[in-house]
């Protein structure tokens, strides 16, 4: 059986639908990467993942359990913008998830409780690069800084799947080489299942171990809503060449321009 | 000597300008032919509404080669600190009211006619209280410093109290009734049409009213000395056209009862309720029977004991170091108080040309 | 230069600033000085000099009645009432709103409720709040409560319902219940925003709090402005009025720079 199991999943709103037949097994500790155009319903399958939606047909499975359908600390978030809490410093950001976990009333952890939770905390904030910025607002970080502080804040609670939604997309380049620098070290360290939404396609390609591209393989320009879409190539990352690129880059393109019409 | 000048000019200045011109008097005492008065609604001054309803008053205002115009305002006292303000030539109060606004803000003011006064249209009403000797240590509802405020006075005075041995909390006379019904209220001091309804109240009994203190709460029509004196014909329209109407609402007539129940439904009433309020006010109906009563000795006393009260609750204003502080005039050229500060008159010279017919 | 991007200095500004309350000033005196000049007793625009003497008398010496500080016993019932008043309206609008804002089920049962109420003209209803709170210091009290919290409680769940989605999800993946959404994420960020309506509710707050002083009571500013009315000692309401607005100030002040001092992640941006 394995880790993740997404079997014929359909997702409809009223008539449109969004995703057609999903198929898709992931096993623990993989680096997914989901690429498409914009509404090919990658985040939709992400908001799945997380519990924000539900499926309207099909299977989606972790470990054969169905998935809870509610957000939960099993799967861990970071989002593009607004996922670190602005009322508190980088320090209380980190410690919030450990607090409530072990104060289910008062959501608050003293004395010898916190002090061990704080090494914790300290030392997941090393390793994200906060280290300087321990006592700072969110408000005066910049914005790498801030999504490593959401990192480090979802990684300290060890999720089961980790669930990016283009968390670098409002990031300068530069930056961004080094966000990847750091997720990978993290993934590596932990072991954690990752899906990352992003549409920059050679992130997709450099990050990870699989490639999941969402497209429509049917498309009707005057009911764009009557086909959705689902994984056109799931493809595990080593094995591509140049030509295979350009022709993904094409398909969605397409469908982008289509979508847009 | 320089920032004086600098300040005299900036004075003339502003002066001249817009908001100072709308602040500074408004009725002077130069010959006019269009005057106005202010009244509000109660027993005694709802025949104004007919005098303008009818037509009475613009017949009279037409003999006389004038303009008069009527104008309800809905709040009592804002239509009294509006006439001091100079934005009327006339208005309608109680001879306290009379004396502690427009007199003792120095507006010299004449009562040209006395209408009537309360005959127990005034009245303290308690829930519990038997007699105004129960009332020592309990808390009493009234709007202060009105006539209500008067009344209680004189009717704790009557056993020997003082207000001092109760507790008197201030209402708003549109609240009054409604704060009746609450369980916080045990008695209240207060006039109609709103005294009816809290007698009606179950169990509510009066302890005392105003025919126990005759002529002490006198309901008058007011006019600016200085706009009588030079223009005479205001004061005889005003006093042709009340007297003409005091006939036709005393009468027993088919136009009597009309008068009477507009009058009623006017004032929130209907014409039997107008009417029972009339027989609690003493009006004098015939102006030989207000001229006798301004000249009585009765009068006299009422309205020593009226300033005394509103010297001791500091209404005759900072300036006033006793009773005295004003002036008051009465018909036989006899004055009351500070003879070189005669800012209220009573003048029965109109009144009395009623009486003779001669108007 | 354009006049758009001309801007005044310091000095300039203040001075600026200063011009119309001198230009009122100066308007005032000049009207006072006229009706004075024509009757010596007139009360509708007195003189500074009046007006010292009152706050003087009203102020600084014992009623000659009740033995009193009149203007110092009608502010601290004014300001209790308001204290009061307001403390219970804005705790009202945080629990409520933070329900409303956050939980559906609540919303749906309270947020029609809350919306019409806050339309309701509370001194058109006088007469039934008097019987349901009495006369005494509840009914003027309630009458702030009543005229300042659906308001406030609108506003502090629309302030809920304006945090980012992202957040809502974000604390729920670290582990949260519904509790410590509430506690550890809603309120805290909702606290400083219901600073600044309770800043905003202030000047209804005054209105409703004289409307009350004017309807029954025996000390308060506004009871005494409405009593003095009676015999138009506009040197008594004047002062009160200029001190009514100070007090008002100084209040909003201080409520900003409680803001400011306890949620520094508010006022510099960061939300």
């Amino acid at each position: 059986m394995s880790f993740i199991t997404v079997n014929r999943l359909w997702k409809e709103y009223g008539s449109t639908i969004v995703l057609e037949n999903l198929n898709l097994e992931v096993e623990q500790g993989e680096f997914c990467t989901l690429v498409g155009a914009s509404g090919c319903g990658k985040s939709t399958f992400l908001k799945m993942l997380l519990g924000q939606e539900g499926p309207t047909r099909g299977e989606l499975a972790l470990e054969g359990e169905e998935f809870p359908g509610e957000p939960d600390r099993n799967r861990g978030i970071v989002f593009q913008r607004y996922s670190v809490f602005p009322h508190l410093t980088v320090r209380q950001n980190v410690l919030m998830g450990l607090e409530l976990e072990q104060k289910p009333f008062l959501g608050k952890l003293f004395g010898q409780a916190r002090r061990q939770a704080l090494e914790k905390v300290d030392a997941m904030i090393e390793s994200v690069g906060l280290a300087h910025a321990t006592d700072k607002w969110p408000h005066e970080l910049s914005g790498g800084m801030q999504q490593r502080l959401a990192i480090a804040q979802s990684f300290i609670m060890r999720p089961r799947v980790l669930l990016l939604d283009e968390p670098f997309g409002a990031l300068d380049p530069g930056i961004r080489g080094d966000m990847h620098e750091l997720i990978l070290k993290l993934w590596r360290e932990t072991g954690t299942t990752i899906f990352m939404v992003t549409h920059d396609l050679q992130e997709g390609f450099y990050l990870g171990t699989r490639l999941l591209v969402f497209d429509k393989v049917r498309n009707d320009p005057q009911q764009p809503e009557a086909y959705g879409a689902t994984i056109t190539y799931d493809l595990p990352i080593g094995e591509t060449n140049g030509q295979l690129y350009d022709s993904i880059e094409s398909s969605v393109s397409k469908t982008a321009r289509n979508l847009s019409a | 000597m320089k920032t004086r000048e600098l300040s005299k000019r900036m004075g003339a200045v502003f002066g001249a300008g817009l908001l100072a011109a709308s602040l500074s008097f408004g009725a002077t005492a130069q010959e006019r032919d269009s005057f106005s008065l202010a009244w509000t609604i109660y027993v005694g001054w709802m025949p104004w509404q007919y005098a303008e309803d009818s037509g009475i008053m613009k017949k009279w205002a037409d003999k006389y080669d004038i303009e008069v115009d009527i104008v309800q305002v809905n709040d009592y006292i804002e239509s009294i600190n509006q006439y001091t303000a100079g934005q009327f030539d006339g208005v309608v109060a109680t001879s306290m009211d009379a004396l502690s606004i427009p007199a003792a803000s120095g507006i010299d003011t004449t009562a040209l006619i006395v209408g009537d006064y309360s005959d127990g249209n005034d009245g303290v009403v308690a829930k519990d209280a038997e007699s105004i000797e129960d009332l020592e240590g309990t808390t009493v509802h009234l709007v202060e410093l009105s006539v209500s405020h008067y009344l209680l006075v004189r009717a704790l005075d009557s056993v020997g109290l003082e207000e001092r041995d109760l507790n008197v909390v201030n209402i708003s006379d549109a609240d009054l009734v409604s704060a009746f019904q609450t369980d916080d209220v045990r008695t209240v001091v207060t006039w109609n049409p709103l005294l009816g309804e809290v007698k009606d109240y179950p169990g509510a009994t009066e302890l005392f009213n105003s025919s126990q203190v005759p002529g002490h709460i006198k309901d008058l029509a007011l006019v600016r000395t200085e706009v009588l004196e030079a223009n005479p014909e205001l004061g005889k329209a005003l006093v042709g056209a009340w007297y003409e109407v005091m006939g036709i609402l005393q009468s027993d007539t088919e136009e009597g009862r009309e008068a009477r129940a507009a009058l009623g439904q006017a004032s929130g009433t209907d014409r039997e309720g107008y009417e029972a309020q009339l027989a609690a006010t003493r009006m004098f109906w015939e102006p030989a029977s207000a001229v006798e009563f301004i000249n009585s000795d009765q009068a006299r006393e009422a309205m020593d004991s009226v300033r005394q009260f509103s010297f001791d609750k500091g209404l005759l204003g900072q300036g006033a170091m006793s009773p005295d502080f004003v002036g008051i005039e009465f018909p036989d050229g006899s004055i009351m108080g500070n003879e070189g500060n005669v800012t209220f008159r009573f003048n029965d010279t109109y009144m009395q040309m009623a009486a003779d017919g001669e108007l | 230069m354009r006049l758009i991007n001309r801007h005044p200095g310091g000095a300039v500004a203040l001075l600026l600033g200063l011009a119309p309350f001198l230009v009122l000033i100066l308007i005032y005196g000049a009207a006072s000085q006229q009706r004075l000049a024509e009757n010596p007793n007139d009360k509708l625009l007195p003189g500074l000099e009046q007006m010292t003497s009152a706050v003087n008398r009203m102020a600084f010496q014992e009623d000659r009645r009740s033995g009193d500080y009149l203007m110092w016993q009608d502010t601290k019932a004014s300001l209790q009432r308001l204290g009061i008043g307001m403390g219970i309206a804005a705790s009202l609008a945080l629990v409520v709103g933070l329900l409303n804002g956050i939980l559906p089920l609540a919303r749906a049962g309270l947020a029609p409720l809350v919306s019409t109420l806050s339309m309701i003209p509370p001194l058109a209803i006088l007469p039934i709040l008097f019987i349901v709170f009495g006369l005494g210091e509840l009914s003027k009290v309630m009458l702030i409560v009543i005229g300042t919290a659906p308001i406030m409680m609108r506003d502090v769940a629309q302030r809920v319902r304006e945090l980012p989605q992202e957040q809502l999800i974000k604390i729920q993946t670290l582990g949260a219940n519904t509790w410590q959404v509430i506690t550890r994420m809603a309120l805290p960020q909702v606290l400083p925003r219901l600073i600044d309506a309770v800043r905003l509710s202030l000047g209804p707050a005054w209105l409703f709090l004289i409307a009350a002083e004017a309807i029954a009571s025996e000390e308060g500013l506004g009871y005494r402005i409405f009593l003095v009315r009676r015999y138009l000692a506009m040197d008594v309401i004047i002062p009160y009025v200029i001190w009514i607005t100070l007090l008002a100030i100084v209040i909003d002040q201080l409520l900003r720079l409680t803001n400011r001092r306890l949620f520094p992640w508010y006022n510099a941006g960061g939300h």
